[in-house]
């Protein structure tokens, strides 16, 4: 048996050469079937399972990308939903001031609020009309549901409006029903009152307050409020009444100055 | 277990060509793995070791184009074969005398391989496409060759900063 390892070993290297040479005749010029068979061994082997990584990142990648994409659709979206949301709001506020008739003699200029100031209250509010808008001072300020409060001051291109909420703004005013008059004054805390409504008038919670137009400010019949309490304290001149304002100071927006109109 | 790593070769071949082949492509100059790794075993394995791998590499590259298994097979083996020689008989030492037979035989690979895979402008293709990947896969063997004799460590990058 060694003389036959001695010779496998003296032509080991060209039994191999042989071997190689062989696949390789076999493979250039042999059937199809078995290059294709070799073909799938390696395809197998070697190619499947790395183009299958290959194919899940870039899947994965893909997915990643589309999800930016659709992210960033969402915000555009959400953006443009906010928008509509916003105009339909407006929308809505516009519908109502629509069929909105003012006081016999006035004509109304539609104006916008730019700001409002205060601490706990709103005070005060700057609208989108001025001097260029001939605005006169202590015009009175209106929106659909009552009196907003009167201007203050006026620039250029802005005016400064007092709002009823105002300690220092007082409105003459009446009780729609019994025509009983007092002074509609709001305190510091956001309450608004009556003030020097006589006890034997009569009043009662739910009774609508509107302007005198004693004063020469407000024309009469400006909505003011409503009565939310009726205090008549024993031996008291004057009763004690809290009113609910008409308008909502908090969310002030498209208001009405009055002006007077031309005879 | 002596043929562990010649088939863990196989798979970082199969690796490359798969997945990293298209990544460190540079316009249309390539990194040739299978050649590089065919005459690198040449120059450091032995001469049945690399005409195998150069057959089994060539078969792997060649394996989604079945007609042309045997002629790739034939190449790389040969490539093996001759790099062993070429070593054999220059006995090569310096770095640059490898690296030169590393382009020839890269350059020779690459023309092969332009023959086989298609002769369609072959002139435009030699410069373009053989020529720049034999350049690109020689530069890879460079880095490969420094890193091997410790001419560029990972403490002297360092130091350069």
């Amino acid at each position: 048996m060694t003389w036959i390892s001695n010779l496998f070993s003296r032509y080991w290297r060209n039994v191999h050469l042989g071997v190689a040479a062989f696949l390789v005749v076999v493979l250039i010029y042999g059937d199809v079937t078995v290059n294709g068979l070799v073909s799938e061994l390696f395809v197998r082997v070697f190619h499947y399972p790395f183009n299958t990584i290959k194919t899940a990142v870039a899947e994965l990648t893909e997915v990643s990308q589309e999800n930016d994409r659709l992210r960033q659709a969402l915000v555009d979206a959400s953006v443009k939903l906010s928008q509509l949301e916003e105009d339909r709001r407006e929308n809505a506020r516009l519908r109502a001031v629509l069929g909105f008739e003012p006081p016999a003699g006035y004509g109304l200029l539609p104006a916008r609020v730019i700001s409002v100031a205060g601490e706990r209250v709103p005070l005060s509010a700057v609208v989108n009309r001025g001097l260029d808008d001939s605005l006169v001072v202590y015009q009175p300020v209106i929106n659909e549901d009552g009196l907003i409060g009167r201007v203050r001051s006026i620039s250029p291109g802005f005016a400064y409006v007092q709002l009823l909420t105002d300690p220092a703004n007082r409105v003459a005013s009446r009780v729609a029903n019994s025509r009983g008059m007092g002074i509609a004054k709001a305190h510091l805390s956001g309450s608004m009152f009556l003030d020097n409504f006589p006890v034997q008038e009569e009043i009662y919670i739910g009774d609508t307050i509107i302007t005198s137009g004693l004063g020469g400010v407000y024309p009469a019949g400006l909505i003011v409020g409503t009565v939310k309490s009726v205090d008549r304290p024993e031996e008291a001149t004057f009763c004690e009444i809290e009113l609910t304002p008409a308008a909502d100071f908090y969310s002030l927006d498209e208001l009405f100055i009055l002006r007077p109109m031309d005879p | 277990m002596k043929y562990i790593p010649y088939f863990i070769y196989m798979v970082l071949l199969g690796i490359f060509q798969v997945i990293l082949r298209d990544p460190t492509t540079i316009y249309s100059a390539h990194i040739n793995m299978a050649a590089l790794l065919v005459l690198m075993l040449a120059l450091y394995k032995g001469e049945l070791a690399a005409m195998w791998f150069g057959i089994a590499a060539g078969l792997l590259i060649a394996a989604p184009t079945p007609q042309l298994l045997g002629w790739t097979a034939l190449v790389y083996g040969l490539l093996g074969l001759v790099g062993y020689q070429v070593r054999g008989k220059l006995n090569l030492e310096s770095l640059y005398s490898k690296l030169i037979m590393m382009l020839g035989g890269l350059i020779v690979i690459e023309i092969a391989g332009l023959l086989l895979f298609g002769t369609d402008s072959f002139w435009l293709r030699l410069p373009t496409v053989a020529l720049s990947s034999a350049i690109y896969t020689s530069l890879v063997a460079l880095l490969y060759f420094l890193v091997k004799e410790g001419r560029v460590t990972i403490k002297k990058i360092k130091a350069l900063f």
